[in-house]
């Protein structure tokens, strides 16, 4: 036995090094001149976007979020690139990822290396943006754009171009080019104004009540009124419903920590609802340690043992289907929204009832709004100026925006005599992109239902909203692995029940403490205000 | 190839015995070589990867190769390992991993082998028939149809037996924060899946079973009884012997749908179903760590090679025959 | 013919046993298909009826709408059938060839290298180099990307189903047999596929079973390799798309504009699920009873021949 053991170990070791040396030997000859591309003197660059002799090139971009038949993506692909070789020399070949196999076959072909120039990537999946440029798997774009990205980087405001700012492989610095779409976050209640009529109450007079109250959730008006429609509704009916995890954000008027443990956030900061801006002293707190969760997890479980929260909220894995479904049938009094311009005329179409966004916070911008979507170069890319001027001519170029995102006029659209575009639904449904998943979506023509002005409207929405004293700072947890691994567990089994109001706070909550101590909550929170102080001060 | 070998094969006659005797081992070894060389590219190969366990993963973007990446990567030691002993929840996984598989391999012989045996016994061909492959049927549905299934019954707001409860007055239970029930649960749900599976190999075996033993046996006035005893039972061992062997190696893998999904990733049930793969899994959701995950895989996987080789020796001691190597 | 009757009695477990029996197994299998049924039920659900009283063995509504969505939504769905039966078929073909041919090996003791080649495919079923490196090895270095191969060779060899065979002959085949063959000169392949094999057939049927259905289960394959020329996917991964699709967009209309909420409106998410576990799960179902011919085909051989 011992002898075939290492017998194979042997083999194991010839093959594996004959297969790196041939790897590394394939890698070289791009390598040696990637860094004399990357920096080239300023007057042989400032004309190479025009300069009509540029190679033939493929690029491979990987979107995300994409319903694309075989065959509609060949049609349209026809047109994008003509137009592409005309203007850049470049072939696409895109990859359209879905959202399913979005998280596992893109972290597998980024750690395998595959041959793909441009990923789409964000803060909030696990193909996260600022981890994997502290990796070294994008590119570095800073001396870069001036040359091949100059109308993007006029394109994009300097603020959200400020929270594309990350401390990656190579030094502080942008890696990825940022979407200019819903950048802002903004929290509502999502109230039933046809059910709140009927229960007998003035729903303008209830919103003006609800709006920017930070009290409102700890009203007794709040729990009045879903006390009446439990008694008009009947006892299988759970007015409150939504995400916990929204209520409690809402609740305490926190936001997140970039950066924070993904998918357990252990982490919050509180700023000033209404003038997000406003500076009221930065420092980032264990979420559930403070005197304001401990109010919220008592509200919401008496609340819950009132019957106005539905056992399907309670549970992190049925929790959001619960809500779609009783958002759709307008089964609901009360739930919670993160809101997007416009959306609730949109929701009351769907719906058919009166839908109202209350909202409890002005919309404000932070790392995790700004970071939302962007498209980053793989450090695999052979050719990234050429996969920097494709994104830079993405996003500005209205024309072929619109071609990738929206198809191709006649095929998947049509146009109409004020300007807007109405979709051939049947084929859009074959070729329907993440349109925000994109790039610069202002844009886009406005649909016949948006209304001819509708990108306006939207940017002045999102261009109002204020930064976060802290605005484009990211926690880096990577040197704390270990903490964060037994964090996530304790989160698991105490904090989405407690946020839930599944469990008693009174017991539970200094058990969930103490386990969180345990696991090594105070390591975190130390290295994350030391990195939030060395933020503010440089 | 194998319409050469008639030809060639007469040669064998004569008396160059050595001969013949290397000839035989050629053909033999053309027969394994499909198979080992796909072992050798699809599963030894990759084994190089395996030292990622005791690296700190970082990409070279010098030369961003995976392998480059691997090779640059600092060695950290054991520390990748850390992770799963950092608290004391490391005891109840580890605990709860062993408990339910030992539990399971146990169950997992005994009902299978005796629901082989009564198929047997069916004279009806028909009903046996469908009996087997009703009991198929859980084998082909994942751990969430089965736990959308398990939801319908126990929900809190639309389940069966909360409307039973609530029709009745009574107090209604919240299934997904009551421990006592579940160890059953989880037990009953993975036996339920996996028994038609391993049923349909103790069939094969004892269809495959020489009918001139029963034969023999009944001539010598053996009853059923003595002869599903003294035939059936020590004609399966092998089977037996040899799925207990492999089972044991997985004694530290659990089922992850199974931990995961039927109890709907509920905390409060966390003290009976949190096991390794279910704790690996909520920490890589947070780091994303590949180094940490291959650690946990190796560990997993010695620790698993230690047991199948205890496993395995003991099996020998007790009959060389239905041992695995 | 008197005497066999009387043998016949004598050989098969009493009455009441056998009414045992048939109660125990009975019960089982029902319990086993009754989840089955339900999803049926689901899957014929109201969308309606669900969002009103959830999963129920008798929804308020009956509808066919999840199944015309689902073939509506696609329209590749004849082609993925058509990818996933031929994955399957050539798969399994492959598959159990190669593992016949390789437990054949271990299971001969007069083979000399029986031993090394056993640990070689053991040692496998511990250990292995993890999805990363497998899968640059496959895509790199075998170029299996984009391509039929890419869904059929990863998963040809299964150490468990080697070592099952090897049992499977090990219980079935005596050695006289082969023994007696290669006396009458035989050569092995001849005595392999005409000697071997037709007594082993119960055990090459079992693993012939379960290769098919790990090659018509698997979308993590079709995930990992096949990205770009999409038409290759089979059922399984596209299935698995269009739910994860779904889903998504009904959690995200609110972020996505009005097309996607008046979509998202529209959509049978719940019932959809289940009428994609149907899609699945019928057509292999389907294909059982003829593994299951040749597996249950000698029982009750003892008792009948008796």
């Amino acid at each position: 036995m011992k002898k075939i053991l290492a017998m194979l170990l042997a083999l194991v070791m010839v093959l594996g090094l004959a297969a790196c040396g041939g790897g590394s030997d394939n890698n070289k000859a791009p390598d040696a001149d990637k860094p004399a591309d990357a920096t080239p003197d300023d007057g042989a660059a400032n004309d190479a976007p025009a300069e009509p002799a540029l190679d033939p090139v493929t690029l491979r971009v990987w979107f995300h979020g994409s319903t694309v038949s075989p065959e509609a993506s060949a049609k349209v692909m026809e047109s994008v690139n003509a137009y592409l070789q005309d203007k850049i020399n470049v072939t696409l070949e895109p990859i359209w990822g879905t959202w399913g196999d979005f998280d596992t076959a893109t972290v597998t072909a980024l750690t395998g290396g595959d041959d793909v120039d441009i990923y789409f990537t964000c803060n909030w999946s696990s193909n996260e943006y600022n981890s994997y440029a502290r990796d070294g798997y994008w590119v570095k774009l800073d001396d870069m754009l001036p040359t091949y990205g100059a109308d993007l980087l006029t394109t994009i405001p300097e603020g959200i171009w400020e929270c594309a700012k990350t401390n990656g492989y190579d030094g502080m610095g942008v890696y990825a080019v940022p979407a200019l779409k819903d950048t802002a976050t903004q929290n509502c209640w999502d109230l039933n104004g046809t059910l709140l009529a009927e229960l007998g109450y003035d729903v303008d007079e209830f919103v003006e009540f609800a709006s920017m109250n930070p009290d409102f959730y700890y009203s007794d008006e709040f729990e009045e009124v879903l006390q009446k429609a439990k008694d008009a509704k009947g006892s299988s009916f759970y007015p409150l419903v939504g995400e916990p995890v929204v209520f409690e954000r809402i609740a305490t008027g926190t936001a997140i920590v970039t950066g924070d443990l993904n998918g357990a956030p252990v982490l919050s900061y509180y700023y000033d609802v209404e003038h997000p801006s406003t500076d009221i002293g930065s420092k980032i707190v264990c979420k559930y340690a403070t005197p304001e969760f401990k109010k919220f997890a008592e509200r919401t479980y008496y609340l819950a043992q009132k019957g106005f929260i539905s056992p399907q909220t309670q549970n992190v894995d049925t929790a959001n289907n619960y809500r779609e479904a009783c958002a759709l049938t307008g089964d609901y009094l009360i739930s919670s929204q993160s809101y997007a311009f416009g959306c609730e005329l949109d929701y009351s179409r769907a719906r058919g009832i009166d839908v109202r966004m209350i909202p409890t916070d002005a919309p404000y911008m932070d790392a995790t709004s700004g970071q939302g979507a962007m498209m980053a170069i793989s450090a695999t890319s052979k050719n990234p100026e050429r996969a920097l001027m494709f994104l830079n001519l993405l996003n500005t170029d209205p024309e072929l925006m619109t071609m990738l995102n929206y198809g191709t006029e006649g095929y998947t659209y049509n146009k109409n005599a004020d300007g807007t575009i109405s979709f051939i639904d049947e084929v859009r449904a074959t070729y329907s992109p993440w349109t925000n998943g994109m790039g610069n979506v202002r844009q886009l023509p406005p649909t016949a239902e948006q209304g001819v002005d509708f990108w306006e409207r939207f940017s002045a929405y999102y261009d109002s909203a204020e930064v976060l004293p802290y605005g484009s700072f990211i926690l880096d947890t990577s040197e704390l692995s270990n903490e964060a691994t037994a964090l996530a567990n304790v989160y698991g089994q105490y904090g989405f029940q407690l946020m839930g109001g599944a469990t008693n706070p009174d017991t539970v909550l200094p058990e969930f403490l103490a386990k969180l101590e345990e696991a090594g909550i105070q390591k975190l929170l130390d290295a994350a205000n030391d990195q939030l102080s060395a933020f503010l001060a440089g | 190839m194998s319409r050469r070998l008639p030809e060639t094969n007469p040669s064998a006659r004569p008396n160059r015995y050595r001969f013949s005797k290397y000839k035989k081992t050629l053909v033999l070894l053309t027969m394994a070589a499909p198979t080992a060389i796909w072992l050798l590219l699809l599963r030894y190969l990759p084994m190089g990867g395996i030292i990622l366990a005791f690296k700190e993963y970082k990409v070279n973007p010098r030369n961003p190769s995976f392998i480059s990446n691997l090779i640059n990567s600092k060695w950290v030691g054991l520390n990748n390992f850390k992770f799963l002993f950092m608290t004391d929840d490391a005891k109840i996984m580890f605990r709860n991993t062993l408990l339910y598989n030992i539990v399971f391999i146990i169950l997992g012989i005994i009902i299978p082998v005796a629901f082989a045996i009564m198929l047997n016994e069916v004279t009806k061909k028909f009903v046996a028939k469908a009996y087997q492959t009703m009991m198929f049927f859980p084998y082909f549905l994942s751990w969430v149809v089965v736990s959308y299934f398990l939801n319908a019954f126990i929900d809190g707001q639309y389940g069966m037996i909360t409307a039973m409860q609530r029709a009745a007055g009574g107090e209604m239970t919240n299934w997904y924060t009551t421990l006592g029930p579940w160890p059953y649960i989880i037990v009953f749900a993975n036996l339920w899946k996996n028994v038609g599976y391993t049923t349909v190999l103790y069939l094969s075996a004892i269809t495959g079973i020489d009918s001139t033993q029963y034969e023999a046996a009944a001539i010598d006035g053996a009853s059923k009884w003595q002869q599903i005893w003294y035939v059936t039972i020590p004609n399966l061992r092998t089977m037996i012997c040899i799925l207990f062997i492999m089972n044991v190696g997985k004694i530290f893998n659990a089922d992850f749908g199974l931990f995961y999904s039927v109890p709907m990733n509920s905390g409060a049930l966390f003290p009976v179903t949190q096991v390794i793969d279910t704790y690996v899994y909520r920490a890589l959701m947070v780091t994303g760590r590949v180094d940490m995950s291959s650690a946990a895989g190796l560990l997993q996987n010695v620790l698993g090679f230690v047991c199948i080789l205890t496993a395995n020796n003991i099996v020998k001691k007790i009959d060389a025959d239905s041992s695995m190597f | 013919m008197a005497s066999k009757k009387k043998n016949l009695r004598l050989n098969s477990v009493s009455r009441g046993a056998e009414a045992v029996i048939y109660i125990v197994l009975g019960l089982f299998s029902l319990c086993c298909i009754i989840p089955f049924i339900f999803v049926i039920i689901i899957s014929f659900s109201a969308e309606s009826s669900i969002r009103a009283i959830g999963y129920s063995f008798i929804p308020q509504a009956w509808s066919t709408d999840a199944f015309s969505y689902a073939f509506q939504k696609l329209p590749q769905i004849w082609r993925s059938y058509f990818n996933s039966v031929f994955i399957t078929v050539v798969g399994t073909a492959l598959s159990t060839l190669m593992c016949a041919l390789y437990s054949y090996v271990l299971y001969r003791p007069d083979f000399k290298f029986r031993g090394f080649f056993n640990f070689l495919s053991f040692f496998t079923m511990i250990f292995g180099g993890g999805l990363v490196p497998t899968y640059i090895v496959c895509s790199q270095v075998l170029g299996l990307s984009e391509n039929y191969g890419a869904l059929i060779v990863p998963l040809l060899v299964n150490p468990f189903n080697i070592i099952i065979m090897r049992t499977f002959f090990k219980s079935s085949v005596p050695l006289e047999l082969i023994e007696a063959a290669t006396i009458d000169g035989s050569g092995e392949y001849n005595t392999l596929f005409r000697v071997v094999a037709p007594i082993a057939k119960p055990g090459v049927a079992t693993i012939a079973l379960l290769n098919a259905l790990v090659f018509w289960n698997d979308w993590y394959l079709s995930l990992l390799y096949i990205k770009r020329n999409k038409i290759l996917q089979p059922l399984q991964a596209l299935l698995m798309e269009l739910q994860n699709n779904v889903e998504y967009l009904s959690r995200m209309a609110g972020q996505m504009g009005a097309a996607a909420i008046n979509e998202a409106a529209k959509m049978p998410t719940q019932s959809l699920r289940m009428v994609l576990v149907v899609l699945i799960v019928v057509p292999i179902a389907c294909a059982y009873p003829f593994f299951q011919r040749y597996i249950v085909a000698g029982l009750s051989v003892g008792s009948v021949k008796g």
